[in-house]
């Protein structure tokens, strides 16, 4: 007789073996381990509470707008834009007023700079400023024909330019720059610029010969009245330089500068004044009538290091040909300063948070052997890696989110309190760009810092190590970044995962403003979303090494 | 008290990080401070401190050596051993000291090497890149008071650091909670301090954190416009240890382990 073994079999119906289910077994590890919990909420209140301590202590801003030893502009000199920006409006302007449509047309046969007006005025030793290159003409220098509603500061306008370093380009309402064709002026080959009204519409274009015409660019402007001021212009921006030394600091020079174009065969045609008065052309510095004080203090190294004398912009005509000299600039105002950001450095303590969760969300695993019970649960490790990630992608994501959106709003009313105001510290709301990128950004950031985390506790399975690490990564590089020269700062902040911190920048940088940018005053090299790629970047790689481990290896 | 430390000596030199940690550290430092001094060039810098220059990298290495002094307490806890190394020595200030001893040891060791190290790459790098007798420089040598000070505040400076999170462990028992609280208090203080847009509180980080204070001891020009003397700051980083060392050691007594 035969008995018949049957094996045992569980009478529970087996459990599927998907990836939800490793997820789902992830996210019920990270619920249930209370440290954990407790870090992700640390990470969210330091990430809300640490910008709105450093907003309300931000008390260095005075009215000259100096802060950190540097002194940008007096803050007349600012003047409010068609959108509400802030804008540099002072430049000297040789005009007479077009009722109605019209054009004018005029050849630039020369545009020289006559570079800094001086350089380094008493008091100040020259090995302060090394290596100052002084080119002769910026290169921003711009020279052309220009219709505004009128002089007032920061009124609108169209114009079409020829610049010293950048071609033919068509400007209006401060912000807004379409490039032309590339062109220098000659004596033997003058350049042909013409600029037209019709209604709100404005068209510049441009000639080499003065006979084939082609269009820059068409424009529309609001809030131009039927008389407008029209005629020729010459504007010649600050020179700036600035870099940071050794052991922190900033240097730098703001000069004004002075450039005169040559303009010939100078012909209107449509609404002019008629009769008497035609052809009187007034000139004179328009926005600004003079870039106030009359006497620009300076900062060098944090001291006053002298003041320099303005020189007035001046316009000699002789039938049609007109020699206009101007200095100052008709562009967007870029403040150096960043209180928002710095503010948002408050998220550090945050980051340091997410960090060690990040870290710990895999070597706690290691350390109480808990690691050998998951991968046999779940034996495809690339799985569980990638469960892990999205886990702690998710939940560091929204505690920075919640974090950051608490933070934001709080933080702006707290610096407008503290006399950072419009228009060169425009108060942004939670919905507008600038609102959206930092808030998202910062969530971004974090979550992207605890996957770095993660993929190094994967790689070296020691929380002390992992942590010391992705800090040395991500944080140090600030840290090296305010104290090295400028060169390596800038190395830093674009090539290690502190690229991404520039999404916590406010200020709007634009191409046809030359500023300082130096990392003493949280400037990043990269723009924002591009610095968060660098990190991203960083982060795959790692986890992907990670990943690699994580399968050869014995767990 | 000398088995304690024969015992902790033992302990520390078969741990598989103890090496590997102190390798990085003398590594970091004396990497980092060379590249600074090979990229730091007079005219450019021609205002900076040679010496403090050429010990950069300190601030870089004492991140390893944080890390090295959190593990020689956080991991006994990490893996049950604390247990029994209370059974065997009950009288736990006299572990805590040992232990102290014995990391405080190693690390001047180590210190030593990389900051002697560092003062030679600077020896040989900066006068290559303009600070040379012409623009007002001398050689780094010991034999110059102020660089001498500098060096052993240096080697001083991470011994301290060492005890710093020696006792920020002990008092937190967890390896990865000790080190995010120490690495934070070492690097975003100082990022604060240079960022923070008031010159109160940007005076009050440069005098009383750990680090920004402690390494003014590395300074040796313009001592006079420094927030905090060079031998003052390394007081308040003192003040700091002994502060650290004391919760930790009353908590190890106190609590069980």
């Amino acid at each position: 007789m035969t008995a018949t073994m049957t094996p045992y079999r569980s009478g529970q119906q087996a459990g599927h073996d998907g990836f939800a289910q490793v997820l789902w077994a992830e996210w019920t590890k990270f619920r249930t381990m209370r440290g954990w919990v407790v870090a992700m909420l640390a990470a969210a209140i330091a990430t809300a509470l640490a910008p709105i301590a450093l907003a309300s202590i931000a008390t260095s801003n005075d009215p000259m707008t100096c802060v950190h030893g540097t002194c940008q502009v007096e803050s007349s000199n600012v003047a409010t834009g068609p959108d509400g920006e802030a804008v540099t409006d002072s430049f000297y302007f040789v005009h007479q007023p077009l009722a109605g449509n019209g054009s004018l047309t005029a050849s630039i046969s020369s545009l020289h700079g006559t570079g800094p007006l001086a350089y380094l005025p008493g008091g100040v030793p020259k090995h302060h400023l090394p290596g100052l290159p002084q080119p002769a003409t910026q290169p921003w220098a711009k020279a052309g024909i220009l219709i505004k509603a009128g002089t007032r500061p920061g009124s609108p306008y169209a114009a079409i330019m020829l610049t010293a370093g950048h071609g033919v380009r068509m400007q209006y309402d401060f912000t807004h720059d379409i490039a032309g064709p590339p062109a220098v002026p000659s004596a033997t080959a003058p350049r042909w610029l013409r600029l037209a009204r019709s209604g709100d519409t404005v068209t510049g274009y441009f000639s080499a010969d003065g006979r084939h015409w082609g269009t820059v660019a068409t424009v529309h402007l609001t809030g131009l009245p039927t008389t407008a001021q029209a005629g020729l212009f010459v504007a010649s921006p600050d020179y700036l330089f600035e870099t940071q030394g050794f052991g922190g600091g900033d240097q730098g020079v703001d000069n004004p500068t002075q450039a005169t174009a040559v303009f010939r065969q100078v012909s209107k045609r449509g609404d002019w004044p008629a009769g008497a008065s035609a052809g009187a052309w007034t000139g004179g510095q328009a926005g600004f009538a003079q870039r106030s004080p009359d006497k620009i203090s300076r900062t060098c190294n944090g001291v006053a290091c002298g003041s320099l004398a303005q020189q007035p912009g001046h316009f000699r005509q002789s039938g049609g040909t007109f020699t206009v000299a101007g200095s100052g600039d008709i562009a967007p105002f870029v403040q150096v300063v960043d209180p928002l950001q710095v503010t948002f450095y408050g998220t550090l303590f945050g980051a340091i948070a997410v960090i060690a969760l990040g870290a710990v969300f895999i070597t706690g695993e290691y350390r109480r052997g808990m690691i050998r019970t998951t991968l046999a649960a779940s034996p495809r490790r690339g799985r569980v890696l990638a469960a892990k990630a999205i886990v702690i992608g998710l939940v560091t994501f929204a505690a920075g989110l919640a974090g950051a959106a608490i933070a934001f709003p709080i933080a702006v009313r707290k610096l407008h309190d503290l006399s950072w105001k419009p228009p060169v510290w425009p108060v942004w709301s939670l919905t507008s760009q600038v609102g959206v990128r930092m808030v998202l950004g910062t969530a971004a950031l974090l979550a992207v810092t605890a996957l770095l985390a993660l993929a190094a506790g994967t790689i070296l399975r020691r929380s002390a190590g992992a942590i010391t690490a992705v800090i040395g990564l991500v944080i140090v590089p600030l840290v090296l970044a305010v104290v090295l020269p400028t060169a390596p700062a800038d190395w830093l902040l674009r090539y290690t995962p502190a690229a991404a911190f520039s999404l916590q920048t406010s200020t709007q940088r634009y191409p046809q403003v030359t500023t300082g940018c130096i990392p003493y005053h949280g400037c990043y090299p990269l723009a924002p979303w591009t610095g968060f790629a660098v990190m991203c970047a960083w982060a795959v790689l790692a986890l992907a090494v990670a990943a690699v481990l994580l399968r050869r290896r014995d767990a | 008290m000398r088995h304690a430390l024969h015992a902790e000596w033992t302990k520390l030199r078969t741990a598989p990080g103890t090496a590997l940690l102190l390798a990085a550290s003398v590594l970091l430092t004396v990497g980092a401070s060379a590249l600074t001094a090979a990229i730091v060039k007079c005219p450019g810098s021609c205002t900076a401190d040679t010496t403090k220059l050429s010990l950069t990298g300190v601030m870089l290495g004492q991140a390893t050596v944080a890390t090295l002094a959190v593990l020689a307490m956080s991991s006994e806890y990490g893996t049950g051993m604390i247990r029994v190394t209370l059974a065997a020595m009950p009288r736990r200030p006299t572990l805590l000291a040992a232990k102290a001893a014995v990391v405080t040891g190693a690390v001047l060791v180590a210190g030593a090497v990389a900051v002697g190290a560092s003062l030679l790459a600077g020896r040989l790098l900066e006068p290559g890149n303009g600070f040379t007798a012409r623009h007002g420089f001398v050689a780094l040598s010991l034999a110059h008071g102020p660089t001498l000070r500098a060096a052993a505040g240096s080697v001083l400076y991470l011994a301290l650091i060492a005890l710093l999170s020696l006792g920020v462990a002990t008092a937190l028992r967890d390896s990865a909670v000790a080190i995010t609280v120490v690495l934070g208090l070492l690097y975003i203080l100082p990022v604060l301090g240079t960022a923070i847009l008031s010159p109160q509180w940007q005076h009050h980080i440069e005098r009383w954190a750990p680090a920004n204070a402690g390494l003014a001891v590395q300074a040796t020009r313009n001592l006079g416009t420094l927030p905090i003397g060079p031998w003052a700051g390394l007081a308040v980083l003192t003040a700091w240890t002994a502060a650290a060392l004391l919760a930790g050691g009353l908590l190890l007594r106190l609590r069980d382990a």
